[in-house]
């Protein structure tokens, strides 16, 4: 148990991610809310452990609310977890400004609004030395571009500084801020990459090149939900008190590579 | 007459360098473990020697002391040994890090004293596999790191006077590549997935390496020291996922 006495919010927190996060982050003592648009989430199943909290982070009137229950009931928050995200498959000529503006609004704008709103309760935990965790979601895609994700790729980046700028702001207040940058991780919007028309799967066989997927790594597989959740809730505890201002990547050291040309 | 050093120039990258400082107007000093080969550009001057041992470096040297000042020192020559770390003998490490790490090492520090009374520019060839790894090369990324970090330890010493800087090349099509791609089971394939992987849709050749060269030789790149330039084409710049090829 090492988040006993915490309170954590988890945005995306019913999507595949964030739903291993919250269980996690309950199973380690916290007290944890799961904000996410829908009850069941990305996932379409029924909700976990924590407290379901509707939110779109897009919305500051809703950030700013959510926010304020928070306050209400917990008084602090000692941990929020920027895991909500979208992700357009698509070449910037093909993206609409519409989908460009969307996944700015989620992916930046909703980690920006999170993290704004959530700042007083976090100083509130940030006291007698022990420290609030600020854990955004970056990806490797923000380092190298896989093809057809260009607007991802794009938020993802923005994500990875505006994390060294929020640790560089608030260190001194004793808030940490990290991202966690992962690679391919089974979720719902992995599936949907390999499924999609764009530069995916493309209506190919879904289970070979899955396995080829997972032949290019140096670890054979591709990520679980629960690999990520490692991370953070190490990131999140008194564990990692000196931990800030990096880009966590966790990819099973697929980005440690040069392509691997099929000789 | 300014006088460019070029260690390993016999073939490949360092024979397009050497070619291409000849047309900038240097003198060209080439250096290599073997004798001087029939492709070697009559007009440049040839120096049989190791750049793995000191006194290689320094009969490198006193060669090119005889045709006038030290410009530029470009460190190209390098070998690899295609073995994973368990694998790699010790025979391996002297060869690799010999030539590799203490070649370059050996040219630096010898140049560098003339280099920082008259001024100079080193150019030295470092690796895309020295910041993400190439498979069963350890010996050979390992030793591209050293060299990059070396550059930037000679740029922040020796500045201002000295500039220094490396090339990290991509793929580039020398006669070790092309043995690589006949060697694989489907050929045509196999070229096919690389051109894939490559946003420029061809692979390097010795001559964009020795573009680079030149112009970081040149006074266009007065204000760039300790910088590690890729030329690949963009291949780094993408994943090494990319599921449209499976």
């Amino acid at each position: 148990m090492t988040l006993t006495g915490k309170t954590a919010l988890v945005t995306g927190g019913r999507g595949g991610i964030g739903r291993a996060i919250c269980a996690r982050f309950a199973r380690e003592g916290a007290r944890v809310y799961a904000a996410d648009l829908s009850e069941g989430g990305s996932l379409d199943a029924p909700g976990g452990d924590a407290e379901f909290l509707r939110l779109d982070v897009s919305s500051e009137d809703e950030v700013r609310a959510a926010m304020a229950r928070v306050g209400t009931e917990a008084s602090k928050l000692d941990i929020l977890v920027n895991a909500a995200g979208i992700e357009i498959e698509k070449t910037i000529e093909h993206t609409t400004l519409d989908e460009w503006n969307r996944s700015f609004a989620v992916n930046v704008t909703g980690t920006f609004l999170a993290s704004k709103y959530a700042l007083p309760l976090m100083r509130k935990a940030a006291k007698d030395g022990t420290t609030a965790s600020l854990i955004n979601f970056g990806s490797y895609d923000g380092f190298i571009a896989d093809p057809g994700l260009a607007a991802y790729c794009a938020t993802k980046g923005a994500v990875h500084a505006l994390t060294r700028a929020m640790a560089c702001d608030h260190g001194p207040e004793g808030i940490r801020v990290n991202a966690i940058c992962p690679g391919y991780i089974d979720t719902p919007m992995l599936q949907s990459f390999f499924a999609g028309d764009g530069s995916g799967g493309g209506g190919k066989d879904i289970g070979a090149l899955q396995q080829a997927v997972r032949d290019v790594h140096p670890m054979r597989s591709y990520g679980t939900p629960e690999d990520i959740a490692n991370l953070v809730n190490w990131l999140a505890s008194d564990e990692a008190r000196y931990a800030s201002g990096q880009l966590w990547v966790l990819d099973g050291g697929l980005s440690a590579q040069v392509q691997q040309m099929r000789l | 007459m300014s006088v460019a050093i070029v260690t390993g120039a016999g073939r490949g990258i360092g024979l397009a360098i050497t070619q291409r400082l000849m047309a900038d107007g240097y003198t060209v000093l080439g250096c290599g473990r073997s004798a001087r080969g029939a492709a070697f550009p009559e007009g440049a001057h040839w120096v049989q020697a190791s750049v793995a041992s000191a006194s290689g470096a320094a009969d490198i040297l006193r060669g090119a002391h005889q045709l006038g000042e030290v410009a530029l020192l470009v460190n190209n020559a390098g070998v690899q040994v295609e073995k994973s770390a368990a694998d790699s003998l010790d025979a391996d490490w002297d060869a690799v890090i010999g030539v590799n790490c203490r070649g370059v090492f050996n040219m630096c520090r010898a140049v560098l004293p003339e280099m920082e009374r008259t001024g100079g520019v080193i150019v030295n060839i470092g690796s895309i596999s020295a910041s993400a790894a190439d498979p069963s090369m350890a010996l050979y990324n390992a030793s591209k790191g050293f060299v990059h970090a070396l550059t930037r330890s000679i740029a922040v010493d020796h500045g201002p006077h000295v500039r220094c800087n490396a090339i990290a090349p991509g793929w580039i099509m020398t006669e070790m590549a092309d043995d690589a791609f006949a060697l694989a089971r489907d050929p045509a394939a196999a070229t096919a997935d690389a051109l894939a992987r490559h946003p420029v849709g061809r692979m390097g050749t010795p001559e964009d390496v020795a573009n680079m060269v030149a112009w970081l030789a040149s006074d266009q790149a007065g204000y760039v020291s300790g910088a590690i330039f890729t030329v690949d084409g963009g291949m780094t710049a993408a994943s090494p996922l990319n599921p449209g090829l499976f």
